[in-house]
């Protein structure tokens, strides 16, 4: 009993964490999508960005490095936010996987840009840097939960059998 | 009976135990190897995106061919018949001046002198007499980049073209083949295949007036007077006419914004 009891628990425990982890990836990347969708609007509108140091959003977003292969890099980032955002309603390991890779990609691209930021074109642009702690904080719950949930597969079956044997067990106690 | 049971029994649990084990095993290894799997794939992809974004982008700036051409032309259309003089462009007894404070090498200017309000501001209000534009050096990026000797050469090279009536030419090429941040494409080669790109400039004149040393005075002088108005980056645009002083909020204002700033002057 002692033993069906710990295992529920625990499996409860487990979906208890990766529904919060899922809560909290959201709501992430709700924000994410947010920030991105509002730093695409202005690049296609011709929109100045709302900026709190002098010049430092304008300077960021008119530079060389705000596109790659012709696209805006806040345009990139609304996908990699939305492809998260959606990962999330994908059963199973593949979803946490997908989750967790693309969050890995907008963490490491953003410490890129983070870099060129300060070191070539010495400006900073909240909305990027806001966005860059987003991704940091997603790569890191995304692999929280890609790496703590058991995968489906071979668990499955062997989990049943020691259900089962307890079961027997319990049975024959009762008997 | 009920001990062979009980033996039994804890061999399948056992056997089980170790089923399990086995199984976990599997599970952790697979997953590691997920795991080193998606970090592999996560850097080779964002080592290839960092290559496209800091080597396929434009590095040397100048352009060639038919891009250059069509470059050209659209500076001279932009330009013909509007007087200039020196670093001043439009009738000099235009009511509204419009001091344009830039560098360069500083993207946000390019924004503005190509995308911005600027061109049709010099279509419009410049080529009709009503404004004049004035531009004056302020170090941003470059003194960011390359520095200040640099960013002295550079706006010299502009002015000196000056000293032909061409500094328009001259700058508006530049923005149009500005390059990369901090990548040190401003070089004698880039500077002199820029001038070469000024229709009708003279270019031993510019060479010798290079050296002007008048020219690096106004360059510091510049300086001087972007101190005087607080300017804090570029393109810092302040307009002046018979109402007063005023200057638009947006860092790359739009013909509106323009407009709307030059009607509170005048």
């Amino acid at each position: 009993m002692s033993a069906t009891a710990t295992a529920s628990s625990e499996t409860r425990g487990r979906l208890t964490t990766d529904a919060k982890l899922r809560i909290a990836i959201g709501v992430l990347t709700v924000i994410g999508i947010g920030i991105g969708t509002y730093l695409t609007y202005t690049h296609y509108a011709k929109l100045n960005v709302l900026c709190l140091s002098s010049g430092g959003c304008e300077t960021v977003q008119h530079s060389s490095y705000s596109k790659l292969a012709g696209i805006p890099v806040a345009t990139l980032g609304l996908a990699g936010y939305i492809g998260i955002f959606i990962s999330l309603w994908i059963r199973g390991e593949l979803g946490r996987m997908i989750g967790f890779g693309l969050a890995l990609i907008g963490f490491l691209f953003s410490m890129y840009l983070t870099y060129r930021e300060a070191f070539t074109i010495h400006a900073y642009c909240q909305w990027c840097l806001g966005s860059a702690t987003i991704m940091t904080l997603l790569a890191i719950l995304t692999a929280i939960r890609f790496l703590r949930v058991e995968p489906a597969g071979p668990a499955g079956p062997a989990k049943k059998s020691v259900d089962r044997a307890e079961r027997r067990r319990q049975m024959a106690g009762r008997r | 009976m009920a001990s062979r049971t009980k033996q039994k029994e804890e061999a399948r649990a056992r056997r089980l135990e170790e089923e399990r084990q086995r199984s976990l095993k599997a599970r952790r290894d697979r997953r590691i190897r997920s795991t080193l799997g998606i970090v592999l794939v996560a850097v080779v992809l964002v080592a290839v995106a960092i290559v496209v974004s800091s080597g396929g982008a434009k590095k040397s700036g100048l352009q060639k061919g038919d891009q250059k051409n069509a470059t050209v032309t659209a500076v001279n259309n932009l330009l013909a018949g509007i007087p200039q003089s020196g670093n001043r462009l439009g009738n000099p007894n235009a009511p509204v001046t419009m001091t344009y404070f830039g560098d360069y090498e500083c993207p946000v200017c390019q924004a503005f002198t190509l995308e911005g309000g600027f061109p049709q501001l010099v279509q419009n209000d410049v080529r009709q007499g009503k404004v004049k534009v004035v531009y004056k050096s302020f170090c941003t990026a470059t003194c960011n980049g390359p520095g200040q000797s640099v960013f002295n050469t550079q706006q010299v090279a502009g002015l000196a073209a000056g000293e032909q009536s061409k500094f328009w030419q001259y700058t508006e090429l530049f923005y149009h083949e500005q390059g990369q941040e901090d990548t040190g494409y401003v070089n004698e080669a880039y500077l002199t295949g820029l001038a070469d790109q000024v229709t009708g400039l003279n270019i031993a004149k510019w060479q010798s007036d290079r050296n002007n040393p008048n020219l690096a005075a106004q360059v510091a002088s510049d300086t001087t007077s972007a101190q005087s108005f607080n300017v804090q980056g570029t393109p810092t645009l302040i307009f002046k006419g018979p109402k007063g002083q005023a200057a638009p909020s947006a860092s790359v204002p739009t013909y509106a914004q323009l407009e709307s700033t030059i009607k509170q002057v005048s």
